[in-house]
């Protein structure tokens, strides 16, 4: 699994899907696939799946209550070539809003633990990645 | 010798920061400096617990100090290593709960004077300080102040440090 992080409209994913050669229909955003998707457009298991926008789900999943902790990870594990995108929205001030507390918290949490799995992290900053890991 | 530890919110920069105080004092004491309030807010016991639970087994002797952090070193007796964390929340107190608030270039000299004390009496220092900085500067005038306050200690204590990592997504980068 990769993970590629940076600011808001960095071109994270416009790089991902010009390097790794990625079709639109293997770049999700905002969600993960459905298991049916999951299983016809990686019927082996070693498909570049693109999950882009990884923090708005995040979001979703908090407000539905759901354990995005779990079910990202169970996806990466079952992805081994995933292709993971997420924005960096802890560098501001601690917001006043206590949901938008969780929700950074939680999204920064799951982005270390993530970036601990991955073979590879790059950082990505106005359209220039930087290998990190 | 400092080192500096620099990153945002949920970035793993207190992992990292204990990680290399526990390395440079090689089994030696070693002091945490614990700059937030805590009071009875629920979110901030919930968090001071995890950062003990995280640090428990590592042989840290805590001192509570939210503001004038010189003092701190009064409490540390031998072997001076220590790990603050963080300045984010020693200049939010220095400013704000000294009864009135405290003016930005005030605060910044009051912080910065305070640090360098510290470091100048300890053996190693480790500091963790925070990234507020890349939302937008969309705030009242307070904020501004605070940011522009937490903003200018941190280029001070940059200066003075001997060593200076960036962490994001828990991987640390020297940039230092």
């Amino acid at each position: 699994m990769k993970l590629i992080i940076g600011g808001y409209a960095q071109g994270k994913l416009d790089y991902a899907k010009k390097k790794l050669n990625v079709e639109d229909k293997y770049v999700f955003e905002c969600t993960l696939p459905t298991k049916e998707e999951n299983e016809e457009l990686n019927p082996n298991g070693d498909a570049k799946i693109i999950v882009s926008s990884l923090h708005k789900w995040i979001r979703k999943r908090i407000k539905e209550g759901g354990r995005p902790e779990e079910e990202i990870s169970s996806f990466v594990k079952k992805n081994q070539n995933a292709i993971i995108i997420c924005d960096e929205i802890g560098n501001g001030i601690v917001p006043m809003d206590p949901f938008e507390r969780v929700y950074r918290e939680r999204t920064g949490r799951i982005l270390v633990n993530l970036a601990a799995e991955a073979l590879e992290v790059e950082r990505v900053v106005c359209g220039i990645p930087q290998k990190i890991k | 010798m400092l080192t500096l530890v620099y990153g945002g919110s949920a970035s793993g920069k207190s992992q990292i920061a204990e990680d290399i105080i526990c390395k440079i004092s090689e089994g030696k004491n070693k002091y945490y400096i614990a700059t937030m309030k805590v009071g009875d807010d629920e979110e901030n016991i919930e968090r001071v617990e995890k950062h003990r639970n995280q640090r428990k087994d590592k042989g840290f002797v805590t001192i509570e100090c939210p503001h004038d952090i010189e003092n701190a070193i009064k409490e540390m007796t031998s072997d001076k290593n220590a790990l603050l964390e963080c300045v984010s929340n020693l200049v939010a107190n220095e400013m704000f709960f000294g009864g009135e608030i405290k003016e930005m270039e005030d605060t910044v000299n009051k912080v910065k004077d305070g640090i360098k004390t510290l470091a100048e009496n300890s053996d190693n220092l480790v500091i963790v300080t925070n990234n507020v900085f890349e939302s937008g500067s969309d705030y009242d005038p307070t904020t501004l102040s605070y940011m522009e306050a937490l903003g200018r200690v941190n280029r001070e204590l940059f200066n003075m440090a001997d060593e200076v990592y960036e962490v994001v997504v828990g991987i640390s980068m020297r940039i230092k």
